[in-house]
């Protein structure tokens, strides 16, 4: 037997599989994508809240430094006044950490009073800073902001300008230590290891919570303005690029105005999509579990499904091949059990069939082989009710009557015995049908109800071989005195076969005028005479010599019918089933 | 989940992992054992998670006055034996040798002009730390001696000669006090033992008022300074706040100890594995002024009409 090329087993493993597998992912892949899509935007706002919020802290941080430059040049400046301003100088420098020098510049451009951490102060009239850009742009815009530098190529300073609400106030122009900024960015955090940072227009570092980074002064400039570029390119949005640290960050930009600085908030990707890396791990962790329960789900199923009906494969094969006791056992509760008990119940008739079978086998050597096949082959149809043409041949005894009155039983029983004897041999080697035995007489039927071919032939065979059988017993008989003959007449025609009776009691025959012929024939037959009638005649007249004994009268027929006779020592040629033997017919016998 | 539970393991592991590693720092001073900056840094040490005996070790030497005698040891020093070298103000001359050891230093000289490092912003060598730009300090300090002391003519200037860039900051000093009408008087001693005899000398110049260059060989005679100052009716005038606890009238300079305590910080970074030529050398952003009330009281001198008291940062009572 060849293996099926896909196995049930692989069909439902796989489509069970895929169906608890391919859900599972495709709701994880769905929770990944809404999960970073909202990520996003989350990560934007926080990002800009956080970027917002140190903008503003540098610009309030700026704002207060100009304030407070501001108080320093409320008044103009009189003649004997500059010890005053001094102290204003001093107690600016007291105020604002981030001012490491200030310088009061009058209207004209004079510096009045110079106050300094580290340098040595000055006052009174001092240097011409009326061309001084400060000076310039303080007069011009009343705040002036200096651009960004490196006072040792390492600590970044700035100077601010502030001119005073009355022209004649003069302008305060001091210069700031922008590492104070420190304080503000270094408190600015961003998840865990987000940061901001400030950078200026032309890409310098103006603060990092990692101050080493802004005190290597100019060195990765191009790193920062780069960074400024990118993400100013993004107008407001976070866009996912290389940090300062060289490591891909999220990072979005606001603008500190007052100054024109960049405030870059950042956070690192990994940290950023920290919350979607998990989801994605849990839906990883879900996908396996799922795939592992699905895997043995699937298999569990699938061997439940594919292995009863491999028992009961298995098991159709070895009923085949004749194993009927074998018996399924399947204990599913489904169909399938139901299945397997139906096969069961099968197996179980299909051995009562075979036992049966096997008694006709034993039974088929008591048989007729004709009524064995018609017991082994029981086709319904072979005994209903039909209309065929038959070979209807009748035999008695003659003399038998007053036999049977003068002898006794046991000798009347016993001719009998031989009679049938020798009769059903004949009956039995022309595979014939003996319809009926009452008495001394008896009715045998060719072609039906199993059609033989050439039943003219073979019924005509029959007839002279029984002849010839009860001529040879008679002659024994004659030798006791019995003197009983035998006569046989055959006929063949339609007629209507089939079996009649009641139930317990059935009998097949043959009704027709065929059969009332072949009676009447055999009536009419003398001792040792067979009398054939035209339709026989007609059939064998190239096989068997037959005497045209010419139109006789028959009884049930209104005409007179052609009747011939076996000829004496004729020889039945052109049959099969012929035999040497011939008949030995007496010729005086065979007179009509 | 996992990755951040990496990066918030990462310092638990550093730490965890600490034990295995015990961080060996080479401290030399030219100062005395009583070492207040020593102390700052440990502090700034423990700030930063480090606990000494468990993944931190000192080893200290100290030759009080006298950075030549470090020379023996530092020359000693190896990669493996040492993590770290921290010298704390002249010993970092001791330290110009080193090669293969990192070293920390905090120190009042310019440490481009002494060689220790190429460049403020990017150090590119073994050597880092913090300045305290003593020098331009050196001329604030006069002119702040002159706004309390206005009848300052004769400046005694007390002058460890052994303290690197010494030389520079008697030049800024002098050309401060010409500028300021105030004549310096140099007196040069060379380490711990001769400051007896220079006490002597600064008693006998007839000096209105005493500057003492910030170094350890004076910081450890802080005190007696302080009261030789006051004996002689010397406003005094010193570099760190430590001199007025010991009771200098006025000091002003950065904060010595604050320095120190960030300087922990560098020494953790440089511990896990940072290289020193990458970090800039620091300066500092604040300066300290720092007033003794009471010593000015003694000497009689009449704070509140000066413009000194609202600049003070710290004023001792």
């Amino acid at each position: 037997m060849t293996r099926p090329r896909r196995s049930l087993f692989l069909k439902y493993f796989v489509t069970l599989f895929v169906a608890v597998v391919v859900p599972l992912m495709l709701g994880a892949a769905s929770e990944a994508w809404f999960g970073y899509r909202d990520q996003r935007v989350h990560l934007n706002e926080v990002l800009q809240v956080e970027s917002r919020s140190a903008a503003e802290r540098i610009q309030d941080y700026v704002d207060g430094i100009r304030d407070q430059l501001g108080l320093a040049v409320q008044f103009p400046w009189i003649q004997g006044q500059d010890d005053r301003h001094r102290i204003d100088a001093l107690r600016l420098l007291q105020q604002m950490p981030a001012i490491v020098s200030i310088a009061l510049v009058d209207q004209t451009g004079t510096e009045r009073v110079f106050a300094s951490r580290l340098s040595l102060n000055r006052i009174g009239r001092g240097a011409d800073m009326s061309a001084d850009p400060a000076f310039v742009g303080a007069r011009e815009s009343k705040v002036w902001y200096g651009p960004v530098r490196y006072q040792h190529d390492s600590e970044p300073y700035m100077r601010i300008a502030v001119a005073g609400n009355l022209a004649s106030a003069g302008i305060a122009i001091a210069d700031i230590n922008l590492k104070l900024i420190w304080d503000v960015i270094a408190a600015i955090k961003i998840g865990d290891t987000g940061h901001a940072l400030v950078v200026d227009d032309s890409g310098r570092l103006v603060a990092h919570p990692d101050i080493s980074r802004v005190l290597r002064g100019g060195a990765g400039s191009g790193d920062f303005s780069r960074l400024r570029s990118v993400v100013d390119a993004a107008n407001g949005a976070a866009v996912v690029t290389t940090g300062d640290d060289g490591k891909p960050v999220v990072a979005l930009s606001v603008r500190a105005a007052n100054v024109g600085w960049t405030v870059i908030a950042q956070q690192p990707v990994l940290e950023a999509f920290e919350s979607i890396r998990a989801a994605l791990w849990r839906s990883l962790a879900l996908i396996t579990i799922g795939a592992f329960l699905a895997f043995a789900l699937a298999y569990w199923l699938a061997r439940r499904m594919s292995g009863p009906i491999q028992q009961l494969e298995d098991g159709v094969e070895r009923v085949g091949a004749g194993q009927f006791d074998h018996r399924i056992a399947i204990a599913s509760g489904d169909e399938l059990e139901q299945l397997a008990n139906r096969f069961n119940q099968m197996a179980a008739e299909l051995a009562v069939s075979r036992q049966k079978s096997e008694r006709i086998d034993r039974l088929k050597r008591f048989l007729p082989q004709q009524v064995a096949e018609l017991v082994e082959h029981s086709e319904e149809r072979l005994l209903d009710g039909q209309r065929r043409e038959v070979v209807a041949i009748f035999g008695d005894l003659r003399n038998f009557t007053g036999f049977s009155a003068r002898a006794e039983p046991d000798a009347v029983m016993a001719v009998l015995a031989e009679y049938y004897q020798a009769v059903g041999a004949v009956i039995t080697r022309h595979e014939a049908t003996l319809i009926r035995l009452a008495g001394d007489g008896m009715m045998v039927l060719l072609n039906a109800p199993v059609a033989c071919e050439n039943p003219a032939h073979r019924g005509l065979r029959l007839a002279i071989d029984m002849q010839e059988a009860v001529q040879s017993l008679a002659n024994g008989w004659r030798a006791k005195g019995y003197g009983m003959g035998f006569g046989v007449g055959i006929a063949m025609g339609p007629a209507t076969v089939g079996t009649v009776g009641y139930e317990g009691r059935l009998d097949y025959t043959a009704i027709g005028s065929v059969v009332n012929l072949a009676s009447r024939l055999c009536s009419s037959a003398h001792d040792a005479q067979i009398l054939v009638d035209a339709v026989i005649a007609e059939r064998v007249k190239d096989g068997v010599a037959l005497v045209p004994l010419g139109k006789r009268m028959i009884k049930g027929y209104d005409h007179a019918l052609q009747v011939f006779a076996v000829a004496h020592g004729d020889t039945v040629v052109g049959y099969p089933d012929s035999r040497p033997q011939r008949p030995r017919l007496e010729p005086a016998k065979l007179a009509v | 989940m996992t990755l951040v539970g990496g990066a918030l393991a990462w310092p638990l592991v550093a730490h965890a992992q600490a034990p295995a590693k015990v961080h060996r720092i080479f401290w030399v001073s030219t100062g005395t054992r009583l070492d207040p900056f020593l102390e700052a840094f440990r502090e700034g040490l423990r700030a930063r998670g480090y606990v000494e005996g468990k993944n931190v070790a000192f080893e200290l030497h100290y030759a009080p006055g006298n950075p030549e005698a470090l020379r023996q040891v530092v020359s000693e020093l190896r990669r493996g034996n040492v993590d770290l070298a921290v010298a704390s103000g002249p010993a970092t001359r001791a330290m110009t040798a080193v090669t293969d050891v990192p070293v920390l230093f905090a120190q009042s000289g310019d440490p481009v002009a002494l060689g220790l490092v190429k460049s403020l912003a990017q150090p590119g060598g073994k050597f880092t730390g913090a300045t305290f730009l003593s020098l331009e300090l050196a001329g604030k300090r006069v002119e702040l001696l002159k706004d309390i002391f206005p009848k300052l003519r004769r400046l005694a200037v007390l002058s460890n000669t052994d303290h690197p860039g010494e030389q520079s900051e008697w030049r800024a000093t002098r050309e401060a006090a010409e500028g300021l009408g105030v004549v310096p008087l140099y007196v040069p001693f060379v380490g711990a033992p001769e400051l007896d005899k220079a006490l002597a000398a600064a008693g006998d110049a007839r000096a209105d008022a005493i500057l003492v260059f910030p170094d350890p060989a004076t910081l450890a005679q802080a005190t007696k300074i302080a009261q030789f100052a006051v004996k002689q009716r010397l406003p005094s005038m010193f570099g760190w706040s430590e001199y007025c606890d010991a009771g200098g009238l006025m000091s002003y300079g950065a904060n010595q100890r604050a320095t120190y305590f960030w300087l922990a910080t560098y020494a953790d970074r440089i511990l896990r594995g940072e290289d020193p030529a990458d970090l800039p050398v620091v300066q500092p952003t604040k300066f300290e002024l720092a007033v003794n009330l009471k010593t000015a009281r003694t000497l009689g001198i009449e704070l509140d009409a000066s413009s000194i008291l609202f600049r003070a940062d710290k004023v001792i009572e």
